[in-house]
């Protein structure tokens, strides 16, 4: 029952399975010679099985004529029972109870075949339960047997829409953003008053002080990065594809959501500059649109990934002992395992396979290398002077690790986390062509993998799996080479020694 | 003194080593079969002729009715008395001989393109660093840095449609096969060795190869350059200059042995981390290695392939790491405590 979960995907080069014929109209018995099918085989068999009859047991020729006549006219039929429209998420009762056979539809032996998302699921039982987690559309194969051995089957088609949207689904990002900015600001204006009614001037001439010199040193890097080759090429590329990110989904033509199957393998013309992919959608329109998803996947599980990374590292760290072995033990576990395993592991774990899933997939599989550099970084501040000078005029842990030992590390976490959203797009688009995509979503990564899938360079849509693929080495080298200027200009000494 | 502290780093290390090892094989089986999905589904055959009540026969056999802990025994057993068991798939085979088969194929592949990607990279690397800021070493890093970033499987794919027909129509284009270990339908399926059958492999390993070398000479050149440019900078490389050596001699005796250190740590994971991770070729070039074998456990949730290919990839990662601390230590006296 729970082997249709989104998160098993099946490998590219399967054998794929065969069609079955569809439509109720065809029904045929199984079990007879080859060249003798239907009434011909069933009118010599009888006739042989009489004449057996006959010779050994004269006497009771009339009985047995009569279980033949069962056995002729009551063959058993399928029904898989009418087509049906579900919601995902909801049960279904697959009804095989239309089904008849000589000994009545309770005792004959059902199982149901259940082609779903490019997997056959058995089930067994003449009404057993199953739940469909995916909209989408799938093929239900009854085959029914008796006692003696004869079997018939049945399809119906079951097309399972959209589940149904609760109140909580719709709101509940934007409740959570409202109450999470509510709270920031009535912080900040509690703050505010509280100063104005104790009488103490809002800004202190030492806050002031701090936010200048901050800013100094703030444009300090940026004028620094953009005056290094590296960190000037990516800052370009990155601000390109940034406002292609935030703009370009405005400006395309087509719903990428959209599908006109009746346009579907357009080669590319004036009207769909690259064509149109299997689903007849516009290829140009998805690259564009692809920008969003994929970079917007890149950097939240890149965050993640970071604030996880740093957290452990700067408890394990800080803390030392036991501790600190055991959390780097559990740490070499997680960096050994093949990674592809890994994500598909924490993916059984996520659940569903949708924007959200992948990015948490992503970002919960990236953070022990951060893990480990944030510890080395720290084991070395921890011994150094003036965090004992901290600890002396009795400073608590919680605010030596805050105003001490985070603000040390910031940078490298920072330089850091700018090379992790490159990865993550890769780990994203590699992800969505072994068959993980995030669904229902448009990235560059599922673009590559549906082309791939559809064969496109034999097709002639060539750009359909160039121009996504492009589109990623430029953003991840753009995030890259970033990455290592601002590596470079935050973090000296490690570069050079 | 210093004799006692080695041995300590690694008696050390070694202890971390089995702690891992053993971190490795409780996590996979608790995250493994932890996974949604009923493995027995799939391996019964979808026939109506199948007798549903074999299914629980199956499920005694491979111990899925008992409970978490005595699972977890029968798997800690198993594993240490070599009884790696029989795929739920593959006409129950089984899984060490599978995945042994796998593991050939795959090491050959590795070390193919590992040992070009080593003396490629090392190559670049060394002249980008010795003519630091020329016109080759500017084209070697960015041309580096483009195929780093480079999702694997599109650059697979694109080889493999340049390379499998004649392009746009040009007969003498070197073309290859697109996919396999070697001519089955020409050689048979099961290996007999002779010449005609090694160039078939040979042509069949050529464009696998060139993508996981591409990959990884990107990291490599990368990290010899660097590794180098520190070196060149220290004040013996001036000395050594000064005495009158050529610039040759210089890179050849004196940087280059001190660069060395990190390229060893670099190799030892690369040669790990594609071991259990070189999903992306061999899924494209359909070469049936232990990451096509993966993909292939994922999606038939085949746990005994699966949970082997874990723990294989996990401890050799393990046990590369370990090796070039060893060597580290040896080859660089420097490294006292780690």
């Amino acid at each position: 029952m729970r082997a249709e979960t989104d998160s098993t995907f099946t490998p590219r080069r399967t054998e794929a399975i065969p069609s079955a014929p569809r439509g109720n109209s065809q029904k045929r018995l199984h079990g007879g010679f080859p060249t003798f099918r239907g009434t011909s085989f069933l009118a010599i068999a009888c006739l042989v099985a009489v004449l057996g009859c006959l010779m050994v047991q004269p006497s009771h020729s009339q009985v047995n004529a009569q279980t033949l006549d069962f056995i002729q006219d009551e063959a058993p039929v399928a029904n898989a029972g009418p087509d049906l429209n579900v919601t995902a998420g909801k049960v279904v009762i697959l009804n095989g109870s239309a089904s008849t056979g000589f000994e009545g539809a309770a005792n004959l032996n059902y199982t149901w075949n259940l082609t779903y998302q490019s997997r056959v699921i058995t089930l067994y039982g003449m009404e057993p339960t199953f739940v469909f987690l995916t909209q989408g559309g799938a093929d239900v194969n009854l085959t029914v047997r008796d006692s003696v051995g004869r079997t018939s089957w049945d399809t119906a088609n079951v097309a399972i829409s959209e589940p149904l949207k609760t109140f909580m689904d719709k709101y509940l990002s934007t409740i959570l953003l409202v109450g999470i900015g509510g709270a920031i600001l009535a912080f900040v204006l509690l703050r505010v008053l509280g100063r104005v009614l104790a009488g103490v001037p809002v800004v202190s001439e030492a806050g002031r002080e701090k936010i200048r010199l901050g800013s100094k040193k703030y444009k300090g890097i940026v004028k620094q990065v953009l005056r290094s080759p590296m960190g000037f090429v990516g800052t370009t590329i990155l601000v390109f594809f940034i406002l292609m990110a935030i703009f370009g989904p405005m400006l395309i033509l087509y719903d990428v959501h959209e599908q006109h199957v009746e346009l579907k393998g357009q080669l590319p013309s004036k009207k769909y500059w690259l064509g149109t992919d299997n689903y007849g959608i516009d290829i140009f329109s998805e690259l564009i649109y692809g920008a969003r998803t994929s970079i917007t996947v890149g950097i939240v599980s890149a965050l993640i990934a970071s604030l996880l990374g740093a957290a452990v590292g700067l408890y394990s760290g800080y803390v030392g002992g036991w501790k600190d072995e055991v959390v780097m033990r559990l740490n070499d576990v997680v960096l050994s395992i093949p990674w592809l395993v890994l994500m598909i592991i924490v993916a059984a774990f996520v659940g569903k396979i949708d924007l959200t899933g992948i990015i948490l997939i992503i970002g919960l599989t990236g953070w022990s290398y951060t893990a480990r550099m944030v510890r080395a970084q720290v084991l070395s501040i921890k011994e150094r002077q003036y965090i004992e000078r901290a600890r002396a005029i009795g400073s608590s842990e919680m605010s030596i690790i805050r105003r001490h030992i985070f603000p040390n590390t910031f940078p490298l976490v920072f330089a850091n986390t700018i090379l992790t959203v490159a990865v993550s797009i890769l780990s994203e688009s590699t992800l969505s062509f072994l068959g993980m995509r995030p669904r229902g979503q448009v990235t560059w990564g599922t673009m590559l993998s549906f082309a791939s899938e559809a064969s496109a360079f034999e097709t002639g849509h060539h750009w359909w799996i160039i121009a996504p693929g492009l589109f990623i080495v430029i953003v991840v080298l753009g995030f890259t080479l970033l990455g290592y200027a601002l590596d470079e200009i935050l973090n000296p000494k490690l570069r050079h020694r | 003194m210093a004799k006692r502290s080695f041995r300590r780093i690694i008696a050390k290390r070694l202890v971390n080593v089995v702690l891992t090892c053993i971190g490795i094989m409780i996590l996979n089986f608790m995250l493994i079969h932890f996974m949604p999905g009923d493995p027995i589904n799939n391996v019964i055959p979808h026939t109506s002729k199948f007798d549903p009540s074999l299914k629980w026969e199956l499920r005694e056999k491979f111990h899925l009715n008992d409970t978490l802990e005595k699972q977890l025994g029968w798997y800690l057993w198993n594993t240490f008395t070599g009884d790696w068991g029989t795929s739920y798939m593959q006409n129950q085979r089984k899984v060490i001989d599978i995945i042994s088969q796998d593991l050939q194929w795959t090491f050959l592949l590795v070390g193919i393109s590992t040992v070009f990607t080593v003396l490629i990279g090392m190559g670049v690397g060394a002249y980008s660093a010795y003519r630091r800021g020329g016109a080759f070493d500017v084209a070697a890093t960015s041309t580096s840095l483009f195929f780093y970033g480079m999702p694997t499987f599109w650059f697979a794919l694109i080889l493999q449609t340049l390379f499998t027909h004649p392009f746009l129509g040009m007969q003498w284009w070197p073309q290859f096969p697109p996919g396999g270990y070697y001519d089955t339908v020409r050689y048979g399926a099961t290996l007999h060795w002779s010449w005609p059958v090694f160039v078939s492999i040979a042509e069949h390993l050529v464009l696998p190869s060139i993508t996981l070398s591409i990959g990884y000479l990107a990291g490599v050149s990368i990290i010899m350059k660097s590794a180098l440019v520190d070196t060149m900078t220290d004040d013996y490389i001036l000395t050594a200059r000064a005495k009158g050596l050529t610039d040759y001699q210089v890179l050849r005796r004196h940087a280059l042995p001190n660069g060395m250190p990190p390229m060893v740590a670099l190799i030892a994971m690369d040669m790990a981390f594609v071991l259990g991770g070189a999903y992306q070729v061999e899924y494209v070039f359909n070469y049936q290695g232990i990451g096509y074998r993966t993909i292939q456990a994922i999606g038939n949730l085949d746990f005994p392939i699966l949970q082997f290919i874990v723990v294989v990839g996990g401890v050799a990662v393990v046990v590369a790491n370990f090796a070039a601390d060893m060597i580290l230590l040896y080859i660089d006296p420097r490294i006292k405590i780690a």
